[in-house]
């Protein structure tokens, strides 16, 4: 009989050590085979033409991995920071408290969660807490009454606040700011917002930030988002709150690379002219970016232009490298990635017209189009309106005429917009909305911010 | 004449000292009101003041220990540590690095620097030219003292309250922990160079500078270690400072004060508190937050119409001021109404016993008149020797039942009064008594007229209260109506009840007195020579008596003129 018995508890063992054995070695197989970001660098051309120096486009193309189905995410220390203004009072302040929700209800119970609501005044009105008690935390938030004046700044810094008492911990931190209104309380100019997201980023926090209805200051939050590298909407009622947050969420709780630096190197005969749209820093050879975040499935990419020398037909010339360096969420190791780019010289033009890369000049074209989006606005705020107006339709005819050329119809599309919208400037100056959109999407589409 | 008077003086003595004490306590409420609301103010004045003081500690600390930090770093690593620091320090915005030969050695000219370095660069170009000696602001310099531990400590800190402790813990503490940003061998180093400043006397050189670039206010932080060595330092990231400092600006209740921290050019860089302030409002009371932050000021701003840190004070003292005096007035005129019922009561007793002894005297003078007349034998004629007793068995009779009423009237007071409950049929019982009084009645000239519907009239009351009831209202109605043409006895059901009315269309009541007819003592003429003798208790006892018994007596005019009282009792099934 003890024989028996002794013989059941070994095969229990035995099989609890098979179990255990799996499991360990599924998770660190897991761990180790997570798939990298993929680095690639582009030209607008595979084939140059042989001849005197020239311009070409590289393209720096970061492509995130999906998040890994084994691993836990890791886990997220968010701040959502709301406007209760009078402004927002109604369907506003409604929507947006059942955005606030709608995030609550995405998060885990591993996940931080604080509410920061500011008027005149700032209130922590859920501090920092794990995302468990979401009960109570619905019905504080259906508390929430607008009245007031908007003390943006110190919203942004109260939800930074609570976002630090778990700064030491290894979350995504991000704090979600809503306004409907100009900022009337503490700093308010573009620049002064600007700067508390770069020195936000510097302590890994990103604000994204979301604009509803058509009298917040669109700059101020497209600064403070492009500063820490966060996304920013504008949103022109309070209905699409709730779908908004839901994708800034999904951003959040995907992200798959952190502290992501971009080092492309050239070689010495090559010379880096200009960076297109994004900023860095160009060290003699070396140009430098930084990226912040990285979400699972994204594609985030930088242009260069480089100068490449007088070469002969037949000849094969490396153009740029790019070394990408990241911290893993989910292993909290730093990795890295790497990509070459190589440029055949040939003195055949068709040759050279068949190794057009549409999509580098595409996006190149796009982000050409951010740019002078940028400058219509500088114009129509001076004043210039008929300027304004011609920038837009010049910026449109090229999008147009490429988008023909390449049968894009991304470009075509584009281009279509942006004309109406520059007719609608033209006859009724530059509205509200407008201005808003041409600033959102200026700057969605130089950082490739947007909701997934 | 003298009851006015009286009831003039009491009140004068009463309301005069109640008035004055009313207006002096108001008056002194209102001082105390004062008093508390400047308190309130020089409260926040110094609250204002507290916070500014804490904040120039604090940029005072950051400043000192960036400062240290800076002259700590070994000449190889300057550049690498400050754009380490750049990229990395949330409190640092730009760094430099600057000798008289070369002009501005870091940051780079061109694409070498972002945009915000490129700024930076035109920003100071007064001094990356030359043109101004960084130490120009001897003022603005501090001495840092290298003596002791070399970081600055929070050590002041038991030297401020209670929001300070708040500060201490969060901001204040994280801002100068972020200005702390030596490495370790880098401290050993300082260290090393402290001994050594025992012997050497160190000739480095350090400073900030508020510097106004388009009217915006930047602070830059240079060193020098020696005369011919590199000038190098930071740029303070004001909005880490701000950002950092305004989370913990003490929180202020209520939404009639407001502290708000203002730049030089007047705008609001935080408030704390739920007052609207216009940017054009001036304020209370405004206070220098720091030299380190040249013009800005810490400003209080109060809603003089509403503040008062204790507005209430005032309205729960007057409440209760105000209670008082009206209990005080309540009081006097309760005392004084009970002095009038008192004197109304005894006015009514007095009449009572008159009414009453004249009642009692007149049945008495006719006994005893006819009894002599019979007992001197005078009177042969047998008739009128019946006539004469009948007088007095009426006479007699009449004195029973008034004593009845008095003794009655007596046993209610004292509530002694016993009741036995027997069944009976109320119409049959009114018209026993109607036939036992017929002659009263036709006596008086008046016909009788009787009106019971159809059913059954089965009541349990007390046959003997209920009959000295209707007694009562028939003696009423035989001695006011006496020269009405008839009198009516009306008999119905009312639900529960049944409705036992008397009606006569004799002059009837006025208007005013139907009410107070059935207070005890009241009569319509209360004058001793009035033309009906009474009591002035026949009604209040029949009303107190069926009220005893569970119903009610009522009045109500006859249609034309008239009176009609209704006595309502209960039914016998409504046991």
């Amino acid at each position: 009989m003890e024989q028996t018995t002794s013989v059941y508890q070994r095969i229990s063992l035995i099989l609890l050590i098979l179990f255990l054995t799996f499991f360990t070695a599924r998770d660190i197989w897991a761990k180790t085979n997570h798939s990298k970001v993929i680095c690639r660098v582009e030209t607008d051309r595979s084939v140059l033409p042989a001849g005197p120096s020239q311009d070409i486009i590289l393209k720096i193309t970061l492509d995130a991995p999906s998040a890994p189905m084994h691993i836990k995410r890791p886990p997220v220390n968010l701040s959502l920071v709301l406007d209760q203004s009078g402004s927002m009072n109604g369907t506003k302040i409604e929507q947006a408290k059942a955005a606030a929700i709608e995030a609550l209800t995405r998060l885990g119970i591993q996940d931080i969660f604080s509410v920061v609501v500011y008027d005149s005044n700032v209130n922590t009105i859920v501090p920092a807490q794990n995302a468990a008690n979401i009960q109570g935390i619905i019905r504080t938030i259906s508390q929430i009454r607008a009245g007031g004046s908007t003390a943006l700044f110190g919203g942004v810094s109260q939800g930074a606040l609570e976002i630090r008492k778990y700064i030491e911990n290894d979350y995504v931190h991000r704090i979600v700011l809503l306004s409907d209104g100009i900022a009337n309380v503490g700093p308010r100019m573009p620049e002064d917002l600007g700067r508390l997201g770069a020195a936000l980023i510097k302590e890994g926090i990103s604000v994204s930030t979301v604009g509803v209805g058509t009298d917040y200051n669109e700059d101020l939050m497209a600064r403070l988002a492009q500063k820490s590298d966060g996304n920013t909407y504008f949103v022109e009622s309070g209905f699409d709150l709730p779908r908004i947050f839901a994708g800034e969420l999904g951003d959040v709780l995907n992200v798959v690379a952190k502290k992501v630096k971009v080092i492309i190197t050239l070689p010495d005969n090559i010379q880096a002219v200009d960076i297109i749209g994004r900023e860095g820093r160009v060290k003699g050879r070396r140009v430098e970016l930084f990226m912040n975040q990285l979400y699972g499935d994204q594609e985030k990419y930088a242009l260069i232009k480089v100068k490449v020398p007088q070469s002969k037909a037949g000849s094969k010339m490396l153009v740029a490298r790019a070394d990408v360096s990241y911290e893993n969420p989910f292993t909290q190791k730093n990795e890295t990635s790497s990509g070459r780019s190589w440029a055949l010289f040939s003195g055949d033009s068709k040759k050279v017209a068949e190794s057009i890369n549409v999509e580098v000049v595409k996006e190149y074209q796009l982000n050409l189009n951010a740019l002078a989006q940028e400058r219509a606005i500088e114009l129509s705020d001076k004043g210039k309106k008929k300027e304004a107006v011609k920038e837009l339709k010049q910026s449109a005819a090229v999008l147009k005429k490429i988008g023909s050329r390449y049968n894009d119809k991304e470009l075509l599309k584009e281009a279509d917009a942006l004309e109406v919208q520059a007719e609608q400037i033209e006859d009724q100056g530059m509205s509200k909305k407008s201005r808003k959109i041409l600033r959102t999407r200026s700057y969605q589409q130089k950082y490739q911010q947007q909701a997934q | 004449m003298t009851n006015k008077r009286s009831i003039i003086i009491f009140w004068a003595l009463f309301l005069v000292p109640t008035l004055i004490v009313a207006a002096v306590a108001f008056r002194l409420l209102s001082h105390e009101q004062d008093r508390l609301h400047r308190s309130a103010q020089a409260a926040l004045t110094q609250q204002a003041k507290t916070l500014s003081e804490t904040i120039h500690l604090t940029i005072e600390d950051v400043q000192q220990n960036l400062t240290l930090s800076l002259l700590a770093l070994e000449q190889k690593q300057i550049k690498s540590r400050l754009v380490q620091w750049e990229h990395t320090n949330p409190l640092v915005r730009n760094v430099f690095i600057y000798t008289k030969e070369q002009g501005l050695e870091y940051p780079l000219d061109g694409m070498a620097s972002t945009k915000e370095e490129r700024l930076f660069a035109v920003r100071y170009d007064a001094l990356f030219s030359g043109r101004t000696s960084f130490d120009f602001n001897r003022e603005g310099r501090q001495e840092i003292s290298r003596t002791g531990t070399g970081l600055k400590k929070e050590i002041r800190a038991d030297s401020y309250g209670s929001i300070e402790d708040d500060i201490e813990k969060s901001s204040r503490k994280t801002l100068v922990a972020l200005s702390r940003v030596r490495q370790k061998p880098l401290a050993e180093s300082l260290d090393a160079i402290q001994a050594d400043q025992q012997v050497v006397k160190f000739k480095e050189k350090s400073g900030w500078i508020p510097w106004f670039n388009e009217n915006r206010l930047y602070i830059l932080g240079w060193v020098q270690k020696k005369e011919n060595d590199p000038v190098y330092g930071v740029e303070l990231e004001l909005m880490t400072l701000l950002s950092r400092l305004v989370a913990d600006f003490p929180k202020l209740e209520g939404k009639n004060a407001a502290l708000v921290m203002m730049d030089g050019s007047g705008m609001f860089m935080h408030q704390s508190g739920a007052l609207n302030v216009d940017s054009g409002q001036s304020p209370l009371a405004a206070v220098a937050v720091s030299n380190l932050l040249p013009h800005w000021r810490m400003a209080v701003f109060v809603d003089s119409k509403s503040f008062s840190g204790a507005k209430g004070f005032l309205y729960l003292s007057v409440i209760l001021l105000g209670i008082l005096i009206c209990a005080i007035i309540s009081g006097g005129v309760m005392l004084t109404r009970m002095a009038l019922q008192n004197q109304k009561d005894a006015r009514k007793k007095i009449s009572f016993v008159s009414s009453v002894s004249h009642e009692l005297k007149t049945p008495l003078t006719s006994i005893r008149m006819y009894a002599e007349l019979l007992s001197s034998g005078r009177v042969k004629d047998t008739d009128k020797s019946r006539s004469y007793l009948s007088v007095i068995v009426d006479e007699s009779h009449r004195l029973t039942r008034l004593i009845n009423n008095v003794l009655d009237f007596g046993r209610l007071e004292q509530g002694k009064k016993k009741y036995h409950p027997t069944r009976f049929e109320l119409d049959r019982f009114l018209k026993h008594m109607i036939e036992a009084h017929t002659i009263r009645i036709e006596k008086q000239g008046m016909e009788i007229k009787i009106q019971i519907s159809k059913g059954d009239f089965a009541v349990r009351t007390d046959k003997d209260a209920l009959e000295q009831v209707v007694l009562n209202l028939l003696d009423n109605a035989l001695k006011y109506a006496g020269d009405g043409k008839f009198i009516q006895f009306v008999l119905e059901k009312e639900g529960p009840f049944t409705s036992l009315k008397i009606c006569d269309n004799g002059p009837g009541i006025p208007k005013e007195q139907r009410e107070k007819i059935f207070e005890k003592f009241h009569r319509v003429d209360d004058s001793l020579g009035a033309n009906q003798p009474g009591s002035g208790l026949g009604l209040s006892i029949a009303r107190q008596i069926l009220q005893d018994l569970g119903g009610d007596l009522f009045f109500e005019p006859m249609p034309g003129n008239g009176s009609c009282f209704t006595a309502r009792i209960q039914n016998y099934e409504t046991h």
